[in-house]
């Protein structure tokens, strides 16, 4: 009952070899930036580095991943054959020729505009395209996703949806709706002056659309490692997952909540109204809701394991957790990391406390911290959990498993926080080069050392990860049938709005209309808002 | 527990309290960014209470109080640069170009644009940098006796087309004083952050060239400082958005000089675009 395994195994092993490869780029670029180095003397190299990095790190290697547990759990919790599963391959070479239609103008400098695009910086009209086409693989991803729970739905009327979809459907309902906001960007405002129609460009308008995409797909990214918090987690560790009410809850605020919120990344910029910004840091401050259901339920979880375990006590049930397992290293690293980033995230939306740490290293660390650490933590989990299932091979050893977490926590924590810290003290984030030299900035060098040395173990940790799974050989021994979380109470009948999203897909649309219409219909109406492209790699 | 049949009914107590409370939680919070936390902002309300939603909304009903008018203090460059100006001119154009370009340049540029008079070399010289400079003398942005009454009589098309010609030379490949094999001064490769002093290079070749900004490799050094001076003096304020005066304005006379020094000795790279 797993036919879509060479799928699945196709998607993560493009996903965590395009990691490795940009995980070692950032390594190279704290190491150059730091005093262990003199400096490379080109800012040009830095930025092509750091475009290659977060393309990766931010489109490919999370949507491939997205991607592939999605087309895993259709076929595990569903438990019926993959449809169209021609399409999905068709969705993958899309996702392939777009990586490397976008890579190579990248590694030849013709697009270091960084991945977030800034115009009016405009690069090689090739590496919008890869993106595009990138992104119009993961919307065949979406479209079977839907399909898929339709058929299933008509064979299981009244049913509820196996939690696993559930989030799944949820994360893909989220991704259509999100990557509008950088399609449109793309399609309508960049494209006509990268392929030369235009040598103008709205650079207002277009980070309005583009900061429509930048919130919510980190929630797109966060999915699977939710997903994995509620279904994998509690029997990876022999629990009971509290509440299967509590997870759709989590899963529609998400859908709700998570789209209307973009414009906390524009504090700064003076083409917005002071009242937009208030709304979008209000409604930001409402995704930490389901945020905080999420990691109430999974800890009611982990204390069902610890008791059933012969826990006792207020608190002396933690001592009786599988510390061992390292599923249960996984969550609680994965928890330490959200809480930090989570509190950052907290002053990074406040629209007053942004003012001290917007564009600073603070971001930078925030970022890492919940994507990179938190959530990529979990990513890791999900191809360890699902590597026997995929290739046959025995479970992988749990000692090799733990090491390669711990490095990746203490790694991420030496890298990070110090970043928090000189944020603080004004490092501005972005910068190919810091004079240290200057009396000023002298005192704040071991930052940037600090960030090289958790860098090299992050590093490290990757190149572990993917030896343990490389090393993985199919045996005979034939693998357990794959199973999710059993809730306390399993439903029995859930409520029709918590077994559908038509009304949560409603509200995010409406809210988007509301947060974001009146903003983008007037800069759109604006007359001669639009400045001079600035051509990058000498086009 | 009886189920509700729809999803959309208001007999459905999760639509009902979810569409009530959303809505609920949106008016209060549009009231509070738009009313009430612009109520205590002084400029936000002067002009009543609709206007100030009107500016909380980012949309002023006018964008500028009457009395900041632009004087002619503030006076800079009316040329924008545009990626088509970069384009090289036809034949025609080029011919045309050089036919004016040696009865009124050739005197102080060069027959062949390098100066033997301290006046900047044009050959190879980027056409949008060349049409850019004769625009602002012709319309009194950049002041120089000379330069100013010379443009006076180019039409639009005139400077078009000497910036073509210009743009068709050859950059020489040897310059009269050849480096001395030192490396680029610190300012021109990584500038200097803490005072927001960004490469050279940037924008004048070598990392990258910025649209306006024109090569300087080979240029007289005394051409050089003397333009740096004014930006920093801001007797010269012919740079879009102040781009050159924010640049060399906290550079120290030193700095000027190991930077004009570093780019006269430079030879010109043969790479034209």
């Amino acid at each position: 009952m797993f036919l879509a395994r060479r799928l699945v195994l196709a998607h993560f092993w493009v996903a965590f070899v395009a990691f490795t490869a940009a995980i070692v780029l950032g390594e190279w670029q704290m190491f150059v930036r730091s005093p262990l180095s003199a400096w490379v003397g080109d800012a040009e190299h830095y930025y092509r580095s750091v475009t290659g990095h977060g393309t990766v790190m931010g489109y490919v290697f999370p949507t491939l991943v997205a991607m592939g547990f999605g087309y895993a759990i259709t076929e595990l919790a569903l438990k019926q054959p993959l449809i169209g599963l021609r399409w999905a391959w068709a969705g993958f070479w899309l996702a392939i020729v777009g990586t490397v239609m976008a890579a190579t103008p990248i590694a030849l400098g013709r697009a270091s505009v960084l991945y977030t695009f800034y115009p009016p910086m405009i690069g090689s009209p090739f590496y919008y395209l890869g993106i595009v086409l990138v992104v119009v693989g993961s919307w065949i991803w979406v479209a079977l996703m839907i399909v898929n729970l339709r058929a299933w739905k008509r064979t299981n009327a009244g049913k509820p949806v196996p939690l696993a979809m559930f989030g799944n459907v949820a994360g893909a309902y989220l991704w259509a709706w999100t990557s509008v906001g950088a399609a449109v960007e793309i399609l309508f405002l960049i494209l006509p002056v990268a392929l030369g129609f235009k040598d103008t460009i709205d650079a207002g308008l277009a980070r309005v659309f583009f900061s429509w995409t930048l919130h919510a797909i980190v929630y797109f990214w966060l999915m699977p490692s939710y997903i994995a918090f509620y279904t994998i987690v509690p029997r990876a560790i022999g629990g009971r997952l509290y509440s299967d009410t509590m997870g759709r809850v989590a899963f529609v605020l998400f859908l709700v909540f998570s789209m209307p919120i973009g414009i906390h990344h524009l504090f700064a910029d003076p083409q917005l109204g002071a009242g937009f910004k208030f709304v979008h840091a209000v409604f930001t401050a409402m995704v930490s809701v389901p945020t905080f259901l999420t990691v109430f339920t999974i800890v009611a979880s982990v204390e069902i394991a610890a008791r059933l375990r012969g826990g006792r006590g207020m608190f002396g049930w933690v001592k009786a957790l599988p510390w061992s397992n390292p599923m249960m290293l996984a969550v609680t690293f994965s928890f330490i990391m959200l809480g930090f980033g989570g509190a950052g995230g907290l002053i990074n939306m406040s629209f007053q406390l942004n003012e001290t740490v917007h564009n600073t290293q603070w971001v930078t660390g925030h970022f890492h911290l919940i994507f990179a650490g938190a959530i990529v933590i979990m990513y890791f989990m999900i191809a360890y959990d699902l590597w026997p299932q995929l290739t046959g091979c025995r479970p992988l050893s749990p000692a090799l498993v733990r090491a390669q977490l711990w490095l990746w926590f203490l790694g991420m924590m030496i890298m990070t926080l110090p970043w928090h810290w000189v944020g603080l003290l004004g490092m501005p984030r972005r910068m190919a080069y810091f004079d240290l030299s200057n009396p000023a900035m002298a005192g704040q060098g071991w930052t940037l050392v600090a960030g090289t040395v958790g860098g090299l173990m992050l590093v490290v940790s990757a190149l572990l990860f993917i030896l343990i799974l490389a090393r993985a050989r199919a045996s005979d021994a034939k693998a357990s049938p794959f199973s999710f979380s059993t809730a306390v109470h399993m439903p029995a009948t859930t409520p029709v709005a918590l077994n559908g999203f038509g009304l949560w897909v409603a509200m995010m649309i409406a809210l988007t209309v509301v947060n974001y219409g009146f903003p983008i219909a007037q800069l759109a109406s604006l007359k001669d808002t639009s400045v001079p492209a600035i051509f990058v790699g000498g086009q | 527990m009886m189920q509700p049949a729809s999803m959309y009914a208001w007999s459905n107590r999760w639509f009902r309290w979810s569409v009530s409370g959303l809505l609920v939680f949106l008016v209060v919070t549009l009231l509070v960014g738009f009313v009430w936390l612009p109520s205590v902002q002084g400029d936000f309300t002067a002009k009543g209470i609709w206007d100030g939603i009107c500016r909380a909304a980012g949309a002023p009903r006018e964008w500028r109080s009457p009395t900041s008018s632009s004087g002619a203090a503030e006076r800079t460059t009316s040329v924008v640069l545009t990626p088509t100006m970069a384009r090289s001119g036809s034949a025609d154009a080029t011919g045309r170009g050089g036919t004016l370009a040696i009865q009124q340049c050739s005197m102080c540029h060069g027959a062949q644009g390098m100066s033997e008079s301290g006046a900047p070399n044009l050959a190879g010289q980027y056409p949008e940098v060349v049409a850019k400079q004769l625009h602002d003398y012709k319309r009194g942005d950049r002041s120089s006796a000379i330069m100013q009454a010379l443009a006076q009589k180019l039409s639009d098309r005139d400077i078009l087309d000497i910036a073509s010609y210009y743009d068709s030379l050859p950059r020489p490949k040897a310059a009269r004083m050849p480096a001395e094999g030192r490396g680029a001064p610190a300012l021109v490769r990584s500038g200097d952050p803490l005072r927001n002093i960004v490469p050279c290079a940037a924008c004048h070749g070598a990392s990258e060239h910025k649209l306006g900004a024109p090569w300087l490799d080979g240029m007289p050094k005394g051409y050089l400082i003397g333009e740096l001076r004014d930006f920093a003096s801001g007797a010269r304020r012919n740079d879009s958005f102040g781009q050159m005066r924010n640049m060399v304005r906290t550079l120290t006379a030193q700095e000027l000089d190991s930077v004009a020094e570093f780019y006269a000795r430079r030879e010109p790279d043969d790479g034209k675009r």
